[in-house]
């Protein structure tokens, strides 16, 4: 009952604020929107798709041809349900993620089982009960619907709303071992934004670990479909805009050279911004690597044995580290962490990061106003905020990994940190 | 021995004779006073080449330029550089209108393939022809007009002659003295004689609004049009403020600072033109009088102009008006076409251009509008409105081709249908684009020209209506030209926005600021990554004391 009401609280809330009168406001937000995934865009998109100019040909349009066919039926055919269409395709993702999280938290519960042996035994109380699994998936839940970056971002009516609803759909897919669904959706979302394609690392792995039987086989098949389903999707694309491949610099080109240098809440756009033009090629290169190659493999092989958190790491470091951030990327993964409640005592930075995601959601917009509109700030300030909340997003990350192999060493040797009876401290070597 | 010399001088005398009869040059002066208080003067410097004839061996028409005409193929050419704004609402119509900063436009001929190139070499040779910035002109400030510009000259029927056009405006570049006198020495008489000896620097740089054009057409030699002539026309428009000059009595010395010299020796035919209609209402005497008075019924428009024969005789000319009451300011009636540009929104994130355009006559006219925004100021076509509705009736037909980020500006042409006695208003938002820090000009705050919209029109009424017929080389072909349109091309108002700055001191600080957050990720994902978690025996705590004395000790050791 108590899911069902927030269900329809968060709908309530989501349609309520796309038919605001500030409706236009949010939507235009520079946090919420980016020139990769506004609704202006789309609409401009349409609009000229539908005047039988290529929307490709110029600036203004950068979604994949899928995107625009879908949007262009249901604008031509039904545009009255989109504010629907979009609370609804939110709360799904929601509920998908809900799912996701339970089925994830039982594949957590079966690998404690596993490592029971190895549990010291004043740890054993550390270990997870039910009560504490099912009640982290209810925040998962209850911090999907309620926070307010993806609220926002649902009410922005922004194409990350479908990028999430496709991500979670493919971790669902992956949780619960539908190897075509998950794969498909990976797909889909990597058509649309490139970055998820990292997340064909931690699917293969929890695939692999939800159907037992051949691992590797299991990697292999995960690879072939998805790859074979990304390539389907490229051709279906092309075929879409009458066999034209023009379309992929709008798309991939756009995301990978980062032409536009409208800001946004990430790294890229002052740094793009104030780069002298020969360095320009190697620093896009270095920063695009940084955010799609870098932390796959070594990761990989830290967590092989917790798929869940490479791919929970994987997505939050990919949404800060994109060319095109926006708060509805941040809220995504946000929404994961509560199905890591159990390592929030062994963070030590929680304070100081819960502050700096207060302080810079409120400040972002004030120094934006200031600069843009009252012209009495510049740059700087705004882009001081940027550099912070990043900041602040990579200490949680960061964080949450040293809190994951902080709750590995307790396990495995107790809580009491001493060596010989003297006092030690617990480092890295 | 003296027959050949004869004969050879004949040959010569006969060649001359020859190359006389088909280089022909004109000049003309135009003069006629504006509401409210502005004298507009027109100089129209016209040579007239045989197409045949090899352009290496001209004999008036400037070498230069006719070297440039034939070696890119150019069939029809024009360029203005101007500097000021005319009041289309409160002046009526110029002979030719021209953007604000440089214009140029050219029709290459059907034999050119690579149009894009030639043009670009094009404009790279004008620019050092006449010193102007036309280097500029690239890919990303061109556009193809499909509508609104039309050849002035003859050209075959059959011809596609859209695709071969080329149009570009630099609405930033400054008109200077370093302009006009390449421009003067493209004339026969150069500065020396003739009216060009009028044009002072100093003092046309004086008006409100001075604009240097030059104008090459083919033109039909007869009626049936089997042979053409290459038309070169450089023209010079200028309007005087009676404030500046402080009286509305005029003259050629109080306007260009010194008397006429005498026609042009080179020149077939030199005459002045002074419109002498408002004589009617504010009596004013000419001095010295006219050879005589026209009076020429254009449409339904009834001019009276006043003509001077000048004769290459180097007496001093000192043509002036004189008003026999003073300070009667005549009341400017509104043309029957104008419009107005301007910039909407606050902030530099959205904003919205509107033209406005005001159709003053009876009948409805049909108008080419052609907007045409640089790259970085994208307009979404999605957000157009016609009197505020998205889907209007008056648009006839539309054409727009999407602008790309550095390469390619975008272009929107409309057909809009006015009705009569109405104002229609052209609504389109763009977004401000965040520049990477090189590609601001010098003085980044100043602001961000935006050009000039064509607003090309053929209107019912020759009311305010000075252009030549599309058939008429010099003045007396305005004379009783009735006619059921008349086209001409308007150029509205430009605007300038103001685009959002960085801070270009920093570029240093914010690549360093941007790669230690990046750093901050990959120090302790490495760490993570590559080491292990080990209990290592920390001894207890010094106290401060006892670390200085360890110090110490380490010392004495």
């Amino acid at each position: 009952m108590g899911v069902i009401l927030k269900y329809v609280v968060a709908g309530l809330l989501r349609y309520w604020l796309i038919n605001l009168d500030y409706w236009q406001t949010i939507a235009n937000r520079v946090e919420i929107a980016t020139p990769l995934n506004s609704w202006k865009r789309l609409i401009e998109g349409v609009y000229l798709y539908d005047h039988n100019i290529n929307p490709y040909e110029g600036d203004s349009f950068h979604e994949s041809p899928i995107m625009l066919v879908f949007f262009y039926y249901i604008m031509k055919k039904v545009p009255f349900i989109l504010p629907v269409l979009f609370t609804f395709l939110d709360l799904l993702t929601a509920h998908l993620l809900y799912k996701t999280s339970k089925a994830f938290i039982r594949i957590l519960k079966e690998s404690q089982e596993k490592q029971l042996a190895e549990v010291a035994d004043e740890s054993k109380p550390m270990l997870l009960d039910d009560a504490q699994l099912k009640e982290s998936a209810e925040y998962v839940l209850s911090v999907y619907l309620f926070n307010p970056y993806s609220v926002l971002n649902c009410a922005g009516m922004t194409t990350t709303v479908i990028q999430n609803l496709l991500v979670a759909t493919a971790l669902w897919g992956a949780s619960s071992g539908q190897r075509i669904v998950a794969c498909v959706f990976i797909a889909l979302a990597t058509h649309q934004a490139l970055y998820p394609v990292l997340l064909i690392v931690p699917i293969a792995l929890i695939l692999a670990e939800v159907n037992k039987g051949c691992t590797k086989c299991s990697y292999i098949r995960t690879l072939l479909v998805f790859v074979l389903s990304w390539g389907f999707l490229i051709y279906l694309s092309a075929y879409i805009m009458d066999g034209s491949y023009k379309y992929v610099y709008n798309t991939y080109g756009f995301i990978l050279t980062v032409p536009d240098l409208k800001p946004n809440i990430g790294l890229f756009w002052y740094f793009f911004t104030e780069m002298f033009e020969h360095f320009r090629v190697l620093f896009v290169c270095a920063f695009q690597i940084n955010a799609l190659a870098l932390y796959v493999i070594p990761l990989t092989l830290r967590f092989k044995k917790d798929p869940i958190l490479l791919a929970t790491v994987l997505i939050a470091l990919s949404s800060i580290f994109r060319s095109y951030p926006c708060v509805g990327d941040v809220g995504f993964y946000l929404a994961l962490l509560p199905m890591w409640k159990h390592l929030f005592t062994f963070m030590q930075q929680k304070f100081i990061v819960g502050c700096t995601f207060i302080i810079t959601s409120a400040l972002g917009p004030t120094v934006w106003h200031l600069w843009i509109y009252s012209g009495s700030a510049n740059a700087n300030f705004f882009f001081g905020v940027t550099l912070s909340f990043a900041t602040a997003q990579i200490f949680l990350i960061t964080d949450l990994l040293f809190a994951y192999i902080k709750r590995e060493f307790t396990l495995k040797h107790g809580s009491s940190r001493q060596v010989d009876g003297k006092p030690a401290k617990l480092v890295l070597r | 021995m003296d027959f050949l010399r004869r004969f050879l001088s004949y040959c010569i005398f006969f060649t001359f004779f020859l190359c006389v009869r088909c280089d022909e040059f004109r000049e003309e002066l135009f003069f006629k006073p504006l509401p409210s208080t502005h004298l507009y003067s027109y100089f129209q410097f016209v040579t007239l080449v045989d197409s045949e004839v090899s352009s290496f061996h001209s004999h008036l028409a400037p070498r230069s330029l006719a070297e440039v005409v034939s070696r890119f193929q150019v069939e029809e050419l024009h360029l203005t550089l101007t500097e000021g704004q005319w009041r289309h609402h409160q002046w009526g119509y110029p002979v030719l209108d021209a953007a604000p900063g440089a214009e140029l436009y050219a029709w290459f001929s059907p034999d050119v393939t690579d149009v894009d190139t030639q043009w670009k070499k094009l404009s790279a040779t004008l620019s050092g022809l006449f010193c102007a910035s036309l280097n500029f002109i690239d890919s990303f400030n061109t556009v193809t007009p499909q509508m609104a510009l039309w050849p002035m000259g003859a050209v075959k029927s059959s011809q596609n002659v859209t695709s071969q056009l080329r149009y570009a405006s630099l609405p930033r570049e400054i008109v200077c003295t370093e302009n006009l006198t390449p421009w003067k020495k493209l004339l026969p008489c150069e500065s020396s004689r003739g009216f060009s000896a009028l044009l002072n620097s100093r003092m046309i740089h004086n008006t409100n609004y001075h604009s240097v054009g030059v104008h090459v057409r083919k033109v039909c030699k007869s009626s049936d049009c089997l042979e053409t002539q290459l038309e070169f026309k450089q023209t010079v428009a200028l309007i005087y403020d009676y404030d500046i000059i402080k009286s509305n009595d005029w003259s050629f010395r109080k306007l260009f600072g010194q008397g006429l010299p005498g026609a042009c020796p080179l020149s077939t035919d030199s005459k002045i033109y002074v419109d002498v209609t408002s004589n009617s209402t504010q009596p004013f005497t000419l001095s010295p009088p006219p050879d005589n008075i026209i009076l020429s019924q254009r449409g339904r428009t009834d001019t009276k102009l006043a003509v001077y024969n000048i004769h290459p005789d180097g007496k001093m000319i000192n043509i002036g008006v004189k008003h026999k009451t003073k300070s009667q300011i005549p009341v400017s009636i509104h043309p029957p076409l104008f419009f107005n540009r301007y910039v909407l929104g606050y902030g530099k994130e959205f904003g919205g251009i509107v033209t406005e355009i005001t159709n003053n006559c009876l009948a409805p006219i049909n108008v080419v509008v052609l907007e045409n925004a640089p790259w970085w100021l994208p307009i979404q076509l999605s957000t157009l409105r016609v009197n505020g509705e998205a889907e209007s009736k008056l648009v006839q037909s539309q054409y727009y081709s999407p602008g790309r980020s550095r390469q390619k500006p975008y272009h929107l042409e409309l057909l809009i249908k006015l009705p009569p006695k109405s104002t229609t208003t052209i609504t389109i938002d763009f977004e401000f684009v965040f520049l990477k820090w090189q590609e601001y000009p010098p003085d980044a705050n100043h602001g961000f020209y935006i050009g000039s919209a064509l607003i090309s029109a053929n209107l019912p009424t020759a009311r305010n209506y000075t252009s030549l017929p599309i058939t008429g080389t010099t003045f007396d072909s305005v004379i009783n030209d009735t006619k059921l349109w008349y086209p001409i091309v308007f150029r509205t108002n430009g605007a300038m926005v103001s685009l959002p700055t960085p801070d270009f001191s920093m570029p240093y600080n914010v690549i360093c600021l941007a790669c230690t957050v990046v750093a901050l990720a990959f120090g302790p994902l490495h760490n993570i990554c590559t080491k292990e978690l080990v209990l290592k025996p920390s001894g207890t705590s010094l106290s401060l004391t006892q670390k200085l004395l360890n110090l110490f000790k380490k010392k004495k050791d």
